[in-house]
């Protein structure tokens, strides 16, 4: 696998009908994910992260410019891209290891190979001993593991995650942070993930964009050189989440800030 | 008499066939009342009937031809089993609605699933169906016992049908409104057609599904006693109007009872099947 994983976008336009008008939705979006890299896109809601997602996954294939991966450009879903929702999506009639075993359907597998495979993915993230249960007896870390595992099992070059850790609470979300991590570290697989927390993009990827929003397009591009497993609390991580915020026009002076909390205190 | 209780039958067993969301919502709560009838809470009110007859029948408050006691109704039973053809009788009606529960269950699914994959062929049914609904299946006997005589055929046929539409209806809808979400994340897996319906689809429709062919179970063993007693000389229903016409109360109760306690028992089975398959299922347990 090793060299393949090279996603490539060449100013990328999307635009949906809305009533007569058309709705610009991603201009001119251009970008390059080397193989292996963890890039993380974050920016506010309706700034069309997750339509580019769709589109890299090939769920919609009506748009403008060029989505390449490895020099080809997408043209419709392939198991060489696997994607990982914010809702876990496991189907609630099959069972955990039913519903990772769904992406082996079409995979010319023998039946061995794949319940060997199933077991692996299983284990890889930490799952042994859920295999016949289903879906509604999971909790919402443990369906996101599964979903994870589901989408890596066909070893696919790229993995794309859409939120996949938005409906967490935060203890589990850190949790799977750190098992997310751990599974790039084994599998190498190129991740895209798309998300609202800062501190999840700063502690996972080595690359950030930030999006900005009518119409959605790249504002700026940040490369984290903090040296992994990364501190949460270190001046470095902050330094890069001050930037970040400030980017996204979140950011308030200090100053600032501490006169709200007076003004807050007076309230209260 | 016969035609008022035919009447009212008809109309009891009709009106949901043409509402799948009347049929959902009944079945959900006559489901939480089977629930609580395996316990032996259940066995109360059965009791206090029990008594209320047999007192009633010793005390004499009903003319005994119009009532008979509970010993006098399992005489009449025994009687029924040992010197006429009760047991015939009754498998000649658990054939019937077995076959037309079978038949008109799987031409419900069958096409109700080709009607929800293609909108063409939903088309294609939509009047004639919509309109074949709408008259009753005994409706159809008189001129189907022409054509087919007063045999069984004439009877499966008829209950068939009545089996047939909340079955088609009841899959239609299952099929579409199997979520989207779903239907995406098969797209990505890079389902083929077949495997998307195996996999997905049908799966979805499933709750959909149980909860009319639990329906028209019920259904299609009510319908078995009026279709036979309309036409043809055996089974339950032939026992219970010829009982009426020879004023023998005692043998019209047995029937009843029969009658009765296997409808409770075919509903049992099917809910207990329903909850098998749907064991996926995260419900309100009540």
């Amino acid at each position: 696998m090793g060299a393949s994983g090279k996603l490539e976008l060449r100013s990328v336009h999307k635009q949906y009908a809305v009533g007569r008008n058309m709705l610009q939705v991603l201009s001119g979006v251009s970008l390059d994910v080397g193989p292996g890299h963890f890039l993380s896109i974050v920016g506010p809601s309706g700034c069309g992260k997750s339509t580019l997602l769709r589109l890299v996954v090939g769920l919609d294939v009506d748009y403008g410019g060029d989505i390449l991966l490895d020099g080809n450009r997408i043209a419709g879903p392939s198991l060489a891209r696997g994607i990982v929702f914010q809702d876990h999506r496991l189907l609630p009639w099959l069972t955990l290891e039913q519903n990772i075993g769904l992406s082996l359907e079409n995979s010319d597998w023998s039946a061995r190979a794949k319940a060997d495979a199933i077991r692996e993915q299983i284990t890889l993230v930490r799952l042994s001993g859920f295999e016949k249960v289903y879906p509604h007896q999971l909790s919402g870390g443990m369906a996101q593991r599964a979903a994870i595992a589901r989408a890596l099992i066909n070893k696919p070059d790229i993995l794309l995650l859409d939120e996949p850790l938005g409906a967490l609470d935060a203890i589990t979300r850190i949790r799977l942070q750190e098992e997310l991590l751990r599974i790039w570290s084994v599998e190498g697989t190129t991740m895209i993930l798309v998300t609202h927390d800062v501190d999840e993009a700063i502690f996972l990827s080595n690359e950030i964009v930030v999006m900005s929003s009518n119409p959605g397009s790249i504002s700026k591009r940040f490369t984290v050189a903090l040296s992994s497993p990364r501190d949460r609390a270190s001046s470095g991580f902050i330094e890069l989440k001050r930037q970040i915020l400030a980017e996204l026009h979140l950011y308030q002076q200090k100053t600032e800030a501490v006169e709200d909390c007076v003004d807050m205190a007076a309230l209260i | 008499m016969s035609d008022l209780s035919v009447a009212a039958c008809l109309v009891d067993t009709k009106e949901p066939a043409g509402k799948p969301d009347a049929v959902r919502d009944g079945s959900f709560d006559i489901g939480s009342i089977t629930r609580r009838f395996g316990s032996p809470v259940g066995l109360i009110l059965p009791s206090l009937i029990f008594a209320l007859w047999q007192t009633a029948a010793s005390y004499q408050w009903v003319e005994p031809v119009f009532l008979p006691a509970p010993r006098k109704v399992l005489e009449a039973f025994w009687l029924m089993l040992t010197k006429q053809d009760l047991f015939f009788d009754f498998l000649a009606s658990m054939s019937i609605v077995g076959q037309a529960f079978v038949y008109g269950s799987a031409a419900g699914i069958g096409l109700g699933t080709a009607a929800g994959l293609s909108r063409k062929f939903e088309q294609f049914l939509g009047m004639t169906v919509d309109t074949i609904r709408h008259i009753p299946g005994i409706a159809w006997l008189p001129l189907i016992v022409l054509w087919l005589g007063i045999g069984a055929p004439a009877k499966i046929l008829v209950i068939a049908k009545s089996v047939f539409f909340p079955l088609f209806l009841n899959t239609l809808q299952g099929i579409r409104s199997v979520e989207k979400n779903y239907i995406e994340l098969g797209q990505v897996l890079l389902l083929t057609r077949r495997q998307m319906v195996r996999k997905v689809i049908l799966p979805s429709a499933m709750p959909n599904i149980m909860v009319s062919l639990r329906y028209s179970a019920g259904l299609s063993w009510a319908l078995v006693v009026v279709a036979e007693g309309l036409s043809g000389l055996e089974g339950l229903g032939f026992l219970i109007f010829r009982a009426q016409g020879l004023l023998l109360t005692d043998q019209l109760l047995v029937c009843m009872i029969i009658i009765g306690i296997i409808g409770f028992s075919i509903d049992r089975q099917m809910y207990a099947l329903q909850c098998r398959i749907l064991r996926w299922q995260q419900g309100f347990k009540g």
